[in-house]
């Protein structure tokens, strides 16, 4: 009877924390201005066994997948926004990039040697710090309608240093495998091989998809669902041989964009799915964080975010009137950069057969995952409002 | 109380300069971006070979040409300007293109540019203001004199209806084809002061019969405040013709100025017979024809009541207008003219072509902005 009670209690946990961040999530929307997704983040925060609610360990897990499964979605969907005809034209945009992911880098390495962080996670450390959160950008610029330079520059340079931050990473974990005597061939493996096989199944993918929506005719139909179907394939695929389905999907967004083998797309956030979908990625990384780790890093979490965030800004500006557009705009997009958090929770999330442990090794990280779970989208929504990209500037 | 009228100033007689209303692009959805601010600044840092401004909405842009009165340095010009918007549209992601109206924006999606006048527009006409976003080309003519001026205007009453057809680029919109051509005069004639002028041939009729009653009444304060087809613009000393939809390429939109500067050449002659208010009896009715089938609507001459296809109309004008176009050096533009009418049909025939071919309202787009770029066949 107990067992049942217990069965029966498990398998209506995730639904009820989903139906509560909802909620939470329309709430501080509604009376906090909070964009939809902190609200979500911190509502899994609180709901987590660590913080003695009633969501128990789901690593691993079908949850797990699922995440994965929404974050690939936002991905494809950031792929498919990508326009590298525009980073060839606009070199100074490719340059920005180049120069806030190596900055944040080496920023970050050398303010964690600092706080006396071994060399590995260090280094581990440094490359997350590179990237920006698609989820919460994406989802922030959408739920705002934003568009102008600051949103098409925030979802470009988040997207490649979200590349630049997986290969590093990878790169690094290899590094760690091989420094822990593991042997060359899964250093190798699980650094260049891991990318370029990831990124070919993703092209795979974007060359495949369109070409049989295209043959199955009715061009003029919503490719929304087609999409989605072969995302989900993309990640159970990536997942289940321990590719990247990060950047399979990101490969897979991108492709489809640039093949135009049709030209109906899917709806933005994949409509209804996608908004359901978000809600359980949000919670999942909220209740990723433990409060006793997050209160051990506080204090280089904080030093990680101020530096990161300065250096990004200055990235920015440098270079914005290179780039086309004013001082202001320029500083304004390296502020809509800030957010990190689910980014970091998923890359962190497949290495963990590696027994590296991660999260517990790389200090910091926790406190700063919970901290940019809430700042992180409010800058990003701060910043596109003050930019005037957003409906929201017309009744200030 | 100030006068709000001002003076006709005179100008050189059928010179003619173009205005274009331009759509901003996202060049991934194809979907209207609001970028017009973010195009200004960078347009800003350098020289630009003519005049460029913001309109009502935040993805829309207006661009015009100085004086011209050859054909050639019009087209010239507006070269120079299309490219120069296309490489700064390419530095900062954003596609430009002609055509009346954008196949599938919604309009409550669009945002106002923050000026002023657009505020108080907004405010004043609502959701009106917001279907505004619309994509007309003006033609300016210069006029010796302020009588002049209204003598072509309501002389050019009869040939209306050929620059509908041969400009309307806007079959599509908000997502459905309406089976019009040129679906954006209809947003047009919403507003309440759209329409034909009032018929008066004299400068000062018009000042003190007209325009000062009206000014009494409080309805409009200026000129601006007319949406009329074509309307007296007396600090330029032009009149304007204002119902052209902004056609694919700056190519056509040259050769529509070169063909009214030729008609109005031929109408100065006064061979014709004068205009009069019941002329107008029929205006409505061609300029439905016009704008519902284009080249292949059905017009009732004004004076003999007699049907003619708006085609062959069209065809004869031009030939008889040859001497005229031969002495302004526009035989150019009137073979482009002569070619579309004859053969390849209007921009709006090639949109929905596109629409048909490509897939759907977004490949439409993308055709669009090709034409505009001159990369694709039109």
């Amino acid at each position: 009877m107990a067992e049942t009670l217990q069965t029966i209690a498990g398998s209506i946990a995730w639904p009820i924390a989903i139906a509560m961040a909802w909620i939470a999530g329309e709430a501080g929307s509604r009376w906090l201005s909070l964009p939809r997704v902190s609200g979500y983040g911190i509502a899994g925060f609180f709901m987590a066994a660590a913080q003695g609610g009633f969501l128990a360990d789901f690593s691993g897990g079908p949850v797990a997948l699922l995440a994965d499964f929404a974050f690939a979605l936002i991905l494809f969907e950031l792929g498919y926004r990508i326009n590298l005809r525009w980073l060839r034209i606009n070199p100074w945009l490719g340059v920005t990039s180049a120069a806030e992911a190596v900055g944040v880098f080496a920023a970050v390495f050398m303010l964690a040697r600092a706080f006396a962080v071994p060399l590995v996670p260090s280094l581990l450390l440094a490359a997350l710090a590179m990237s920006t959160s698609p989820a919460a950008v994406l989802r922030v610029a959408n739920e705002l309608k934003s568009s102008g330079q600051v949103t098409e520059r925030l979802l470009h340079l988040s997207a490649l240093n979200c590349v630049w931050a997986v290969v590093v990473f990878k790169a690094i974990i290899g590094y760690g495998v091989l420094a822990n005597a593991g042997s060359v061939f899964q250093a190798t493996w699980n650094s260049l091989v891991v990318v370029a096989v990831s990124a070919g199944i993703g092209t795979l993918f974007g060359v495949a998809v369109p070409g049989l929506l295209r043959s199955i005719g009715g061009v003029d139909r919503n490719a929304t669902v087609a999409f989605a179907v072969g995302v989900l394939l993309l990640t159970a695929l990536t997942h289940a041989f321990k590719f990247s389905p990060l950047l399979a999907a990101l490969a897979f967004g991108l492709v489809a964009r640039h093949r135009r083998v049709i030209l109906s797309q899917a709806q933005r956030n994949f409509g209804a799915l996608g908004d359901l979908l978000t809600v359980l990625l949000f919670v999942f990384v909220g209740a990723s964080v433990e409060w006793k780790q997050a209160v051990a890093g506080i204090e280089l979490a904080l030093a990680v975010m101020g530096v990161r965030l300065a250096v990004k800004m200055a990235a920015t500006t440098l270079f914005a009137r290179l780039g086309g557009i004013t001082w202001r705009k320029g500083a304004l997009t390296g502020l809509a950069m800030t957010p990190m958090s689910v980014f970091v929770i998923l890359l962190l999330e497949q290495t963990r057969y590696l027994q590296l442990g991660a999260l517990d090794q790389v200090a910091g990280i926790a406190a700063m995952v919970l901290l940019l779970e809430v700042i992180g989208p409010l800058a990003t929504q701060r910043a596109l409002i003050w930019a005037g990209e957003t409906h929201h500037a017309e009744s200030r | 109380m100030t006068v709000a009228l001002e003076p006709f100033k005179a100008s050189h007689p059928l010179t003619m300069g173009v205005e274009l209303e331009l759509q901003l692009v996202n060049p991934t959805d194809f979907d209207l971006s609001a970028s017009a601010s973010d195009m200004l600044h960078l347009l800003e840092r350098r020289k630009f070979p003519g005049d460029v401004k913001p309109e009502m909405t935040e993805s829309m842009i207006e661009i015009s040409t100085d004086p011209h009165a050859r054909h050639a340095d019009l087209l010239a010009q507006l070269l120079h300007i299309r490219d120069t918007l296309v490489a700064a549209g390419d530095r900062l992601n954003v596609a430009l293109c002609g055509g009346g109206t954008h196949p599938f924006q919604r309009w409550f999606d669009q945002r106002i540019f923050a000026k002023p006048r657009f505020r108080k527009l907004s405010d004043l006409y609502g959701y009106l203001a917001k279907q505004f976003t619309v994509f007309g080309q003006h033609v300016h003519i210069g006029c010796a004199s302020a009588d002049e001026g209204l003598y072509l205007l309501h002389a050019l009453n009869r040939y209306l209806p050929h620059f509908i057809a041969l400009s309307a680029s806007s079959p599509f919109f908000q997502g459905v084809d309406t089976l019009f051509d040129s679906a954006r005069l209809n947003s047009v004639f919403a507003f309440p002061l759209s329409g034909r002028a009032p018929f008066l041939l004299k400068w000062s009729d018009f000042e003190h019969d007209y325009f000062t009653k009206m000014e009494k009444t409080g309805v409009v304060k200026s000129m601006k405040d007319f949406y009329w087809d074509i309307r007296p613009k007396p600090e330029y000393g032009t009149i304007e013709l204002r119902v052209c939809d902004t056609p694919l390429t700056v190519e056509r939109a040259a050769a529509l100025a070169a063909y009214l500067q030729a008609l109005c050449r031929m109408l100065l002659e006064r061979n014709e017979a004068p205009p009069s208010e019941d002329d107008y009896l029929v205006y409505n009715y061609n300029r439905f024809q016009a704008c519902r089938f284009g080249l292949d609507g059905t017009l009732i001459h004004p004076k003999t009541n007699k049907s003619l296809s708006l085609r062959e109309d069209i065809l004869a004008t031009l030939r008889g207008l040859e001497p005229h176009a031969a002495a302004l050096g526009s035989q150019a533009a009137f073979n482009e003219l002569h070619q579309a009418v004859a053969s390849e049909g209007s921009h709006a025939s090639f949109l929905r072509r596109q629409y048909a071919e490509e897939g759907g309202v977004q490949g439409m787009v993308d055709a669009a902005v090709r034409a505009f770029r001159r990369e694709g066949a039109i």
